[in-house]
C-alpha cells in the first residue's frame, strides 16, 4: 500500500498549528523552561548549577511529567475525533487511514519535540552562559533521550486513541500504562526481595550482589529507562552518593533500543486494529 | 418481491448508467443484523431517496459505502469499480454529509472548510464562497464550537460541496435544521441535480423525498423492502389519488350510495368533508354524480397518493411482496 505524504503532512499540520493556537505549545515551553531553570538553581544550591546536576535534579519530575504530557496529547486523539463525528468527513475524504495516523504521530510528536527542544534548548544556553560552562553533548543526549520518552508515550496514547471505543476509556487507558511505568521498578525490587535480597544491600550501595535479571529494568518501565540513560549520558553512576556498577549490557544504546521497540510496537498494533475499525 | 422488481424496475437499465451499486451488501455487529443482503442501484443524474424506518441500517449502508464501516460481506461499487481499502481515490468524487456531523470545536468554518480543501486536494480561494452558498457568512470566523447543531450542519453541506463532486450521498442532510435553512438546503440539493450531480439521500421526512426524489428505496430491519419510482410503488400499492369532498350537508354522516357509484374503491368521512378514492380517471363523473344527488359541495380538490402512505403501507404488509 502506498502512502501519500501530502496527505500525511496536512494532517500533522494540522495536529500542529491546533495545539499552536490553543498555546499549547507556549505552555509547554514555559513548563519546561521553568522546571529546568528551578532543578538548576535546587541542584546549585540557590545558583545556577552545571548541567549534569541540574538534569540530575531534573530527571525524576520529567520522567514523569513528559509521559503524562504526551498521553494528554494523544489519548483522545482517535477515540475522541470517533466520538464526536469529526473523524468519519475525514475517514470520507481521498485519504487513508495509515495516513491518518501518521499524520496524527507525526503532528503531535512535533509539538512535543519542539517544545522539548526549545524548552529545554533555550534553559540549557541559560546555563551555560550563566556558569560558563557547559557539557553540550551529554546535554543534547538528554534533550534526544527526552524527546523519544515523548515519542514512546504518545505512541502509547495513540495506540489506546486509535483501538478503543471511547475518549474516557482510552483515557483511562493511559493513566494505567502511566502508573505501570512507575510501578515495574517496585515490581522488581519486590521480586528481589523475595528472591532472598534484602533492601541493605540497596541502601548499603552494595549492588555488586544483585542478580543480572534486576537490571533489565529498565527495559520494562520506559521511565525508569530514560532516567537510567540520562544519568549514562553525563557517565554519572552513582545515585544518592552510592556507585552503581551496571551490567556492560545495561548502556545508552540497549536503552534506546528498548525504547524503540516500546514505541513501534504500540503503533504498529495501532496501525493493524485501525484499520479494521468502524467508525 | 423479486419478480416484481424486475417487472417495474431497475434491472432494464443497462449499467454504466449506475454510480453507485452495492451488491448483497451484509454488515452484522456481533449478534446484530444491522444491514441484511442489501442490493441497490443509484444511477447517473437521479435524485435517489433511500428510506426507512429508524435503525433501518441506512446509516450503516451509507458509512459502508464511504469505507467507514466495513461489510460483512458483499461489495460496493462507486462508478462501476468496487471499492477498497487501498484505493480511496473515489471518494473525490463523492460529497459526503454523515448523520451525526461534527467539527473541530476549536476552527471556524473558514478554517474547517480550508482544511478540508486541503484534504480533498482543492483550490482553498472557494471557501467564501462556499461559506454564502449556505448562508454562513456573518459566523464565518466565529469558532464551530459555538455553532448551533443546524449551523454546524451548513457547515457539513459546504464541506460536501468542496471539489465539485459528482456523487452527493447525504445522511439525513436536512435533519436539525429548520424550516428557513431547510429550504436552502433543499434548494441546493435540486441546484446540483440540475448541474448534472447524482444525489442519494436518506431522510425520515416523506414530503421532502417525495418533493425531491425521482427514485426511493425502502429498507427495513437492513433488508431492502422496495426500490423503484414513488409512482410505481404507489400504482402496486394500489394508493390511488382521493378526492376530497367538504360539504356542510354531510355532517359526519357518509351517504350510503356513495360507494355505489361507478369507479368509487374507497369513501370515508369526517364532520363535513369526506375523502374518496377512486378510479383516476372517474373523478370528474364521480363528483358529477355526487351533485346530481343533491349533496351541495363548497369546495373539492384531489389528494394524490403521498409517500407517507406508500412507506406505511409497504412496512405493514412487506411479507406480501
Amino acid at each position: 500500500m502506498s502512502l501519500n505524504p501530502k496527505s500525511i503532512y496536512i494532517i500533522a499540520k494540522k495536529e500542529f498549528s491546533d495545539n499552536a493556537r490553543s498555546r499549547w505549545i507556549i505552555s509547554l515551553i514555559l513548563i519546561f523552561l521553568v522546571l529546568t531553570i528551578v532543578s538548576s538553581i535546587m541542584a546549585g544550591s540557590g545558583k545556577i548549577g552545571n548541567m549534569e546536576d541540574t538534569v540530575g535534579a531534573l530527571l525524576s519530575i520529567a520522567s514523569m511529567l513528559v509521559p503524562v504530557i504526551s498521553i494528554m496529547l494523544g489519548y483522545a486523539t482517535i477515540s475522541g475525533e470517533v466520538e464526536s463525528g469529526a473523524l468519519s468527513i475525514v475517514l470520507a475524504s481521498p485519504i487513508k487511514r495509515l495516513e491518518v495516523l501518521l499524520g496524527k504521530l507525526l503532528g503531535l510528536g512535533s509539538v512535543m519535540c519542539f517544545s522539548i527542544l526549545v524548552g529545554f534548548g533555550v534553559s540549557g544556553l541559560i546555563i551555560a552562559v550563566t556558569t560558563g560552562h557547559a557539557q553540550w553533548g551529554s546535554y543534547l543526549l538528554f534533550v534526544l533521550l527526552t524527546m523519544l520518552l515523548g515519542l514512546l508515550y504518545l505512541s502509547l496514547a495513540i495506540c489506546f486513541s486509535a483501538i478503543l471505543k471511547r475518549r474516557v476509556v482510552s483515557l483511562a487507558a493511559g493513566v494505567m500504562i502511566f502508573f505501570m511505568g512507575m510501578i515495574v521498578g517496585m515490581v522488581f525490587m519486590g521480586a528481589y526481595m523475595a528472591t532472598g535480597g534484602s533492601l541493605n544491600d540497596f541502601g548499603g550501595g552494595d549492588t555488586s550482589s544483585f542478580p543480572d535479571w534486576f537490571w533489565v529494568e529498565p527495559f520494562f518501565g520506559p521511565q525508569d529507562g530514560y532516567g537510567t540513560a540520562a544519568m549514562l549520558a553525563f557517565g554519572q553512576t552513582d545515585v544518592l552518593g552510592f556507585e552503581f556498577v551496571l551490567p556492560p549490557w545495561l548502556n545508552i544504546f540497549t536503552i534506546t533500543l528498548a525504547q524503540l521497540i516500546w514505541t513501534a510496537v504500540p503503533l504498529a498494533l495501532a496501525c493493524i486494529l485501525f484499520l479494521k475499525r468502524d467508525i | 418481491m423479486k419478480e416484481w422488481l424486475r417487472n417495474y424496475g431497475w434491472m432494464k437499465m443497462s449499467d454504466s448508467s449506475v454510480v453507485v451499486e452495492t451488491r448483497n451488501l451484509t454488515k452484522k455487529f456481533r449478534d446484530v443484523l444491522a444491514v441484511d443482503d442489501l442490493t441497490m442501484k443509484v444511477r447517473k443524474g437521479e435524485i435517489y431517496g433511500f428510506l426507512g424506518p429508524n435503525g433501518a441500517g441506512k446509516s450503516t449502508t451509507i458509512k459502508m459505502i464511504m469505507g467507514l464501516v466495513r461489510p460483512t460481506s458483499g461489495h460496493v461499487l462507486v462508478n462501476g469499480k468496487t471499492t477498497n481499502d487501498h484505493d480511496v481515490e473515489y471518494r473525490r468524487d463523492i460529497g459526503f454529509l454523515p448523520e451525526r456531523i461534527s467539527f473541530y470545536d476549536n476552527l471556524t468554518p473558514v478554517q474547517t472548510l480550508n482544511f478540508f480543501c486541503e484534504l480533498r486536494g482543492a483550490d482553498k480561494s472557494i471557501v467564501p464562497s462556499l461559506i454564502k452558498d449556505v448562508g454562513l457568512e456573518n459566523a464565518a470566523n466565529r469558532k464551530v464550537g459555538t455553532f448551533s447543531k443546524g449551523m454546524v450542519q451548513l457547515v457539513g453541506v459546504a464541506q460536501a460541496m468542496i471539489g465539485d463532486p459528482s456523487i452527493f450521498i447525504l445522511d439525513e442532510p436536512t435533519g436539525g435544521l429548520d424550516a428557513r435553512w431547510v429550504k436552502v438546503v433543499r434548494d441546493k440539493l435540486k441546484a446540483l441535480n440540475e448541474k448534472g450531480s447524482t444525489i442519494m439521500f436518506s431522510s425520515h421526512i416523506l414530503s421532502e423525498v417525495q418533493m425531491l426524489c425521482d427514485r426511493v428505496a425502502v429498507i427495513d430491519n437492513g433488508a431492502m423492502v422496495v426500490e423503484d419510482t414513488i409512482e410505481n410503488i404507489s400504482e402496486h400499492l394500489h394508493i390511488r389519488p382521493r378526492l376530497w369532498i367538504q360539504s356542510s350537508d354531510l355532517k359526519g354522516n357518509l351517504p350510503g350510495w356513495i360507494r355505489n357509484l361507478d369507479g368509487v374503491e374507497d369513501a370515508s368521512v369526517k364532520d363535513d368533508t369526506m375523502l374518496i378514492t377512486c378510479d383516476p380517471s372517474l373523478k370528474l363523473s364521480v363528483l358529477n354524480a355526487i351533485q346530481e344527488k343533491g349533496l351541495k359541495v363548497q369546495d373539492f380538490k384531489t389528494i394524490d397518493p403521498s409517500l407517507e402512505e406508500a412507506f406505511v403501507k409497504l412496512l405493514r404488509n412487506k411479507e406480501d411482496y
